[in-house]
């Protein structure tokens, strides 16, 4: 059995792990208010564009851009998944790294080949345990800036159009509320544009293709600046109900302790009374 | 008089959403105007001025580039960066220019930065330029 001792330092380090968590949960409360203003800000421009390229697309002729091109045939596919450099983010990068490596799973024999192109330490240490081959990996981002998000982009259009790759997914987590996110699982390239009925007739200038030319690649770095951000502000809103989570707990177990340590401190004093009693009584006895 | 309504947004925010008389800004095939009762139109901006003019206001922009959309007397400009002259930087602006200058030098046409050098100098002229308006 538990003595005094023992349950009072027990006591004691819960009480510091809580501190930790505590702080931890504030940090990322900070965390997430920032990146969720830098998150609204981007997200109406990227509402904007995916509007603009719908409308514009719509009418292309088919094959009038490759990148807006699918391929007949697919056999090599890139999978693009944004997840985070470190844990105590509760099933934040898990989420994530389940989704790809059952994807990788399922489709070994559909396709010839199924490449990562990761980011984030956590899925890349996930993914070298099961042995998964990677294409690039990607760590250690901490702020989404132009010439990073003009860099992925770059690297994702060459492997797509120099034919390393037929078609790439995004996997990113989705930012919907502080106590919810989720995981998206979408075909990224070639960029999937909607047929509609409804469309305008443009006056173009300079011409139609000239401006797919510059639309397209640009709509493909803003997405992913924009599944960067998501991403982000979901590990930081992850992270704080995770340490939200461990804070309440440690203060359950702190209140199951103190009741164990009472419980044990009066058995201790009763069984010392008893002993003093039972020395008396012996004691008149005589 | 009819008006328009303009709207700016920028991957940093929404800049700008007024109804407006006029708009100007630099196309890729040179400069445009844009009244109400405009055509269904669709255009890339060059890095440069865009001017906004409302009941006889004249507003200067410096812009990185982007793409102008005009339809049914909605004109919506997506800019990749957009700056009124107060808080334009000229220092930097000149700075910049400067640097790009330099660089620009001892690269040829071919070179791959070039293109690249070559938008970052008409980006800073552009602020320079816009930020001078200031004292107009």
């Amino acid at each position: 059995m538990a003595t005094l001792r023992d349950v009072r330092r027990k006591i004691g380090s819960i009480q510091s792990t809580q501190t930790i968590t505590r702080t931890m949960r504030m940090v990322s409360a900070s965390k997430l208010r920032r990146a969720q203003e830098q998150l609204d800000k981007i997200k109406g421009y990227a509402l904007n564009l995916d509007e603009l390229l719908k409308r514009v697309a719509a009418r292309l002729p088919e094959g009038s851009h490759p990148l807006l091109t699918p391929r007949e045939e697919v056999r090599n596919v890139l999978l693009f998944p944004i997840a985070s450099d470190r844990g105590l983010s509760g099933a934040f990068n898990l989420n994530i790294s389940t989704r790809v490596d059952n994807f990788i799973r399922e489709n070994k024999q559909t396709y010839d080949k199924i490449g990562v192109y990761l980011v984030g330490r956590k899925i890349r240490d996930y993914l070298r345990k099961r042995r998964i081959q990677t294409t690039k990996e990607l760590m250690d981002i901490k702020t989404i800036s132009d010439d990073l998000v003009q860099g992925i982009a770059g690297d994702l259009i060459n492997l797509y159009l120099e034919g390393e790759f037929d078609r790439i997914y995004l996997i990113y987590t989705q930012f919907k509320s502080p106590i919810k996110q989720e995981v998206i699982f979408e075909e990224f390239i070639p960029v999937k544009v909607p047929q509609t009925e409804e469309t305008i007739d443009y006056l173009y200038e300079p011409g139609k293709e000239e401006i797919i030319e510059r639309l397209v690649p640009h709509y493909v770095s803003t997405k992913i600046f924009y599944a960067l951000t998501q991403s982000q502000t979901s590990e930081h809103a992850a992270r704080m109900a995770a340490m939200e989570n461990a804070t309440s707990n440690c203060g359950e177990m702190i209140n199951y302790l103190t009741l164990v340590y009472n419980k044990t401190r009066q058995e201790s004093i009763t069984a010392e009374m008893m002993d003093i009693v039972g020395g008396a009584e012996a004691l008149q006895g005589e | 008089m009819a008006k328009m309504h303009l709207e700016i947004v920028t991957p940093e925010r929404v800049m700008f959403s007024e109804d407006v008389d006029m708009i100007e800004a630099q196309g890729t095939l040179g400069e445009f105007g844009i009244l109400p009762g405009h055509v269904t139109f669709l255009t890339t901006i060059e890095p440069g001025e865009v001017r906004i003019f409302n009941d006889g206001q004249a507003r200067f922009l410096s812009t990185g580039g982007g793409f102008a959309e005009v339809v049914n007397d909605k004109v919506t400009l997506l800019l990749s960066s957009g700056e009124s002259p107060e808080e334009i930087d000229v220092a930097r602006a000149y700075r910049a220019k400067e640097r790009a200058e330099e660089a620009l030098r001892d690269l040829g046409f071919e070179d791959r930065d070039y293109r690249l050098l070559e938008l970052a100098l008409f980006r800073a002229i552009a602020r320079i330029g816009v930020a001078s308006r200031k004292r107009l």
